[in-house]
């Protein structure tokens, strides 16, 4: 995966910010991402692009359970977002649905990694290339079962017993 | 080695385990639906051609989007994507055979309200919702977890879910309130909050313990259990005690074999005296101060007394917390300095999965008995289920309200999440019972302090924040 990176040099990304709560009524996903991150960032819908990653802080995507939260990230074109830890629930919603990659990066990651800069992460590698700048990260792997689950391509494409 | 209260239940729920302590298939005893997260879930059934496992273990309300006006008036705008959600809820529930507590029925209101006092949350049993506060069924020492809509989809499909186990984390609150009439629950756990932070928690089980929740009442303990999520945990729970089997006997749904089971849960539910927590904090309460949030999120609290910290007293030299504090306060319009207490507000909401219980509702009415709110303030009550609603008019609290000029609803989440008209408009102020002060949670624009009902109470008589240990609240 390559594309561009949106930062958001912060903790505590909450879901009433990704997709605010008004919103939870719509149904349609390309409707409910043009309102993603409007509670945080009113310019977020003009400027992402398909293939785009998210970086932030601490605690990503803490509050509610909405699930409108990584789905109005990924109809936007989020592929993945990286943050130095993530709220459980997000966490889990993102890799279920199979929406996006809930990324847990380091400090030298979240410190190396600009807004705007290009990268490229391999999962397979647990590793994150930041093309812009020549520098390369660990990222923290998927334990086992989010592992499997994300290989499968979702939680209902996941069999414990295919392995 | 001993185990934890929450190692016993979760052991107890073990499907597969996946590898020894490591992720594992859990059964569900109890899955609670709404309108909100549920219609994606059921259409995923569909499609699939799948049936609900356990429709007898399933129950179904709706309180995110309904209108908390008059209910015996048509809501207005058929076609709109509330009512949608609604009336997808009923088919929803007809097609599957699920029992449906309708917007109609005595025993509708916030799931979390009704679900303990139907007598469908059980101690030592498992319980999920789509809905984040399911941690509050942990008060009845419950392992109770909030869930996004695929994983409700799998709960409906399967009675089961795959979960990593959380960590165990111990928090004693010790010592005794000197005046619990004014410093409450809510200000208990907003002051765990303030201290462990908002991700204080995260991938843990909290289990709360020691004197100052023994002494709790369960309705306390569920506004305690409330906000586990605040802090970023899984889940909260506390153990049962009498209190507890005493609050769930002889209620709609409590089971027939209630005595036996109260038995074994005496027995069992209990943290083994050498059980090994992960992580521990304590919280010493004799000297805690009613709590006002000023920020944007629920660790950004201080004692009324208290001035407005400035970002980098806040952040002790984390950079992003001074950003996070730097943002908040513009948001939220504030001075750095300004005492707590002279902090004007616009709106009052009492209500919420948090505070809006029987007990939150008189002990907010003794503080207003008698008298008006402030001219400058709009303030109203909605109670947590129809059944507080009608516990708390045979009392005669309505009228108190009513009286005072507070608004008297029919039950929903209302604006504490901001998804029906009862929304604040930018730039209001308000001082609310709920659970999160998130930008924009309560309308775009608008400005959340959390504190307990009694100071929401106060805030609205005097226009302004106060400390309400000066209050005559016996």
């Amino acid at each position: 995966m390559k594309g561009n990176v949106i930062k958001y040099a912060r903790d505590n990304i909450d879901t009433d910010v990704i997709i605010p709560g008004t919103y939870l009524k719509i149904h349609d996903y390309a409707e409910l991402a043009t309102h993603a991150m409007e509670g945080l960032d009113p310019d977020f819908h003009s400027k992402v692009k398909e293939g785009d990653f998210i970086l932030s802080g601490k605690n990503f995507g803490c509050g509610s359970s909405r699930e409108h939260a990584p789905i109005a990230l990924s109809h936007s074109g989020i592929k993945a977002v990286l943050a130095l830890s993530f709220a459980r629930i997000f966490y889990r919603n993102s890799v279920d649905g199979a929406f996006l990659l809930p990324i847990e990066i380091k400090q030298d990651t979240y410190d190396g990694i600009s807004d705007s800069d290009e990268i490229e992460i391999d999962v397979s590698k647990n590793e994150i290339k930041n093309i812009t700048k020549n520098q390369t990260y660990k990222m923290k792997p998927f334990s086992e079962i989010i592992g499997k689950i994300i290989a499968a391509g979702g939680l209902f494409k996941y069999k414990p017993d295919q392995d | 080695m001993g185990k934890t209260l929450f190692e016993k239940i979760w052991e107890s729920h073990i499907v597969v385990v996946e590898k020894q302590n490591n992720p594992s298939l859990i059964y569900i005893d109890r899955h609670l639906v709404h309108e909100v997260t549920s219609p994606q879930a059921f259409e995923g059934l569909r499609m699939n051609n799948r049936k609900v496992r356990r429709p007898d273990l399933t129950i179904a309300t709706m309180d995110h989007n309904v209108p908390t006006t008059d209910r015996s008036l048509p809501i207005l705008d058929q076609t709109s994507s509330s009512s949608v959600q609604i009336k997808t809820l009923e088919k929803n529930c007809k097609d599957f055979g699920i029992k449906l507590f309708d917007i109609n029925s005595p025993n509708q209101g916030i799931v979390h309200v009704i679900g303990p006092q139907l007598g469908i949350t059980l101690p030592g049993s498992t319980i999920v919702c789509g809905d984040s506060h399911t941690s509050t069924h942990g008060a009845f020492g419950a392992l109770a977890l909030g869930i996004g809509t695929s994983d409700v989809e799998h709960v409906l499909a399967s009675q089961t879910m795959w979960l990593e186990k959380p960590k165990p984390f111990e928090i004693r609150v010790e010592g005794k309130r000197k005046n619990p009439h004014a410093v409450t629950a809510k200000d208990i756990i907003l002051s765990i909050i303030k201290n462990i932070g908002t991700g204080g928690g995260t991938g843990t089980v909290i289990e709360y313990r020691g004197e100052g929740i023994a002494d709790l009442s369960m309705e306390q303990r569920m506004t305690i259990c409330n906000m586990s999520i605040e802090a970023g945990a899984r889940a909260g729970l506390i153990a049962p005690d009498e209190k507890t089997f005493d609050y769930l006997r002889d209620r709609e749904y409590t089971p027939k074999n209630y005595e036996s089971l109260v038995d074994s849960w005496r027995d069992d539910l209990k943290t083994d005296s050498d059980a090994k927590f992960e992580k521990e904090f304590t919280l010493h309460i004799d000297d805690i101060a009613p709590q006002v949030s000023w920020g944007t999120n629920p660790g950004m609290t201080c004692n009324v007394t208290d001035s407005i910290p400035s970002p980098g007293e806040f952040s002790n030299g984390d950079e992003n917390q001074k950003r996070g504090a730097e943002k908040a306060l513009e948001y939220m319009a504030l001075e750095p300095g300004t005492l707590v207490e002279d902090i004007k507000i616009d709106r009052v909401f009492i209500g919420s999965c948090t505070n809006a219980r029987l007990e939150d509702l008189i002990e907010a009415s003794k503080v207003i008995r008698g008298q008006k709110i402030s001219s400058h303030v709009q303030a109203m009550v909605v109670p947590g289920s129809q059944m507080v609603k009608k516990q708390a008019e045979e009392m005669g609290l309505d009228k108190i309200f009513i009286d005072a000029n507070f608004e008297w609803r029919e039950a929903g989440c209302s604006m504490c999440l901001g998804m029906n008209p009862d929304i604040l408009s930018p730039g209001e102020r308000c001082a609310s019972t709920s659970n999160r002060n998130f930008e924009g949670r309560q309308g775009a624009g608008g400005q959340t302090h959390l504190v307990s009902p009694v100071m929401a109470a106060a805030a609205a008589i005097h226009g302004h924040f106060v400390d309400v240990r000066k209050m005559d609240l016996s």
